[in-house]
């Protein structure tokens, strides 16, 4: 039961947190979401021209913070990298194109499921056999290879960026994008976003929170203990959503979602099967770059370079469906993962 | 004796479990137990005398013995470098 302890805390915690930040300003059914919020910080760098999803979201900046404050303070701040970098990058990008064809992370899908969202569930069904796809890679030989020590500076790199973005956002928030409608416009005050952010980065760094090892540890090793992490975020979110009376059950007219059964099920099954390959989901990639992981650093520069794309050339989606060249990129991302799947493997 | 192996890479773990259950040992691959690693790592539990350091692949990272419930030894740390 103690081993399921941190994991749970940890759910209810990020799922309340992601129904109370709605409630204070976060769009609905997006309280948390790592992959819109890292769109969000990629326009309010003006890295993409779309001008309803840019704002220097506070919870990313505070999980790294958090990440890396509570790992020193551990004593389980490491500096490791070299495994692979390139391939991480394309990685990164190929999973943030097909989390913006479906509107959201693993972490964002299972809150639009809690606030009764079906297209979510299509979603689930493509993300679990997205991961599938890549635990048949795991088992036959695949590997990014290994990463060794690095120094103290490379591990606080991404940290370090946070911090100063976070000053920057305090102090001059003008050099910063910040939308005007849609989305971007919509957000918690500042200080509570952050405090948010720094204590999903604390939880989730303890007790190893991934969206993807819940389903990928359950199939290969029929351990189920992030699977209940899963379900936590699913249960609080619900609980919230019915108290509140928020709670939508439907295809229809959800927020900031699309009703396109296919491009929901494929951009998720893109997210699971990279997922896999890089190791860990979005939420996961962040926190690990929080305590010195500069793999999952450069990772995380992938996903904003992968949510720069997608709204530069239409690849991401919209509240009416798959964006103009979103079809496209999914076949352009299966193709990619399956090159890396396949020449990442270990030939005897 | 039951020891744990911990390995820089998923494919270094099944390797390792592999070439142990050739040579007659009881292995298992599961998620690092999380009081041995901040990372979600694979690696090996296996039952053997001796900690057989030889048949596991040069991306070990560590093998601890296991003492008991949650409760463990290190044995030999791999390089990091």
């Amino acid at each position: 039961m103690k081993k399921y302890l941190s994991v749970v805390i940890t759910g209810l915690v990020i799922g309340a947190l992601a129904v109370l930040l709605s409630v204070l300003g976060n769009p609905a059914n997006m309280g948390f979401c790592t992959a819109c919020f890292l769109r969000d910080i990629a326009g309010a760098l003006k890295l993409h021209a779309s001008d309803k999803t840019q704002f220097m979201r506070p919870e990313i900046l505070g999980m790294i913070i958090g990440a890396c404050g509570i790992a020193l303070v551990k004593k389980e701040f490491r500096p490791m990298g070299g495994s692979a970098p390139a391939t991480r990058f394309l990685l990164g990008m190929t999973v943030m194109i097909g989390a913006l064809v479906f509107l959201g992370c693993p972490l964002r899908m299972v809150i639009r499921l809690g606030g009764g969202d079906l297209n979510a569930l299509v979603g689930l069904v493509g993300f679990a056999a997205g991961v599938l796809v890549g635990v048949l890679a795991l088992n036959n030989g695949f590997s990014l290879k290994r990463a060794y020590a690095q120094s103290r500076l490379e591990g606080l790199m991404l940290p370090i960026v946070a911090v100063v973005l976070l000053i920057g956002t305090v102090i001059v928030p003008q050099l910063f994008n910040a939308s005007a409608e849609g989305p971007g416009s919509m957000h918690a005050p500042l200080l509570i976003a952050l405090a948010a952010g720094l204590l999903v980065g604390v939880l989730a760094q303890r007790s190893r929170m991934c969206m993807v090892a819940g389903i990928r540890d359950s199939v290969m090793f029929k351990d189920f203990k992030m699977l209940w992490g899963f379900v936590a975020i699913f249960v609080a979110v619900l609980v919230g959503n019915l108290i509140l009376g928020k709670f939508k059950f439907g295809f229809a007219e959800q927020p900031i979602a699309h009703t396109d059964g296919v491009w929901n099920f494929l951009g998720m099954a893109i997210v699971g099967w990279g997922s896999v390959l890089l190791g860990g989901c979005p939420l996961r990639q962040v926190v690990l770059a929080g305590e010195g992981s500069s793999d999952s650093g450069i990772t995380v520069l992938g996903f904003v370079a992968g949510a720069a794309v997608s709204h530069n050339f239409a690849l991401a989606s919209s509240g009416t469906g798959a964006g103009a060249n979103g079809p496209a990129a999914v076949v352009v991302c299966i193709v990619i993962l399956a090159l890396i799947s396949v020449f990442n493997r270990e030939r005897k | 004796m039951r020891y744990i192996g911990t390995f820089y890479t998923h494919l270094a773990a099944l390797k390792s479990a592999r070439a142990l259950g050739r040579e007659g040992h009881i292995a298992r691959l599961m998620p690092v137990p999380r009081k041995l690693s901040a990372s979600c790592g694979t690696c090996v539990s296996y039952e053997a005398e001796e900690p057989c350091l030889q048949l596991l692949d040069a991306d070990m990272e560590a093998v601890y013995r296991v003492l008991g419930e949650d409760d463990y030894s290190l044995i030999r740390r791999g390089e990091d470098k």
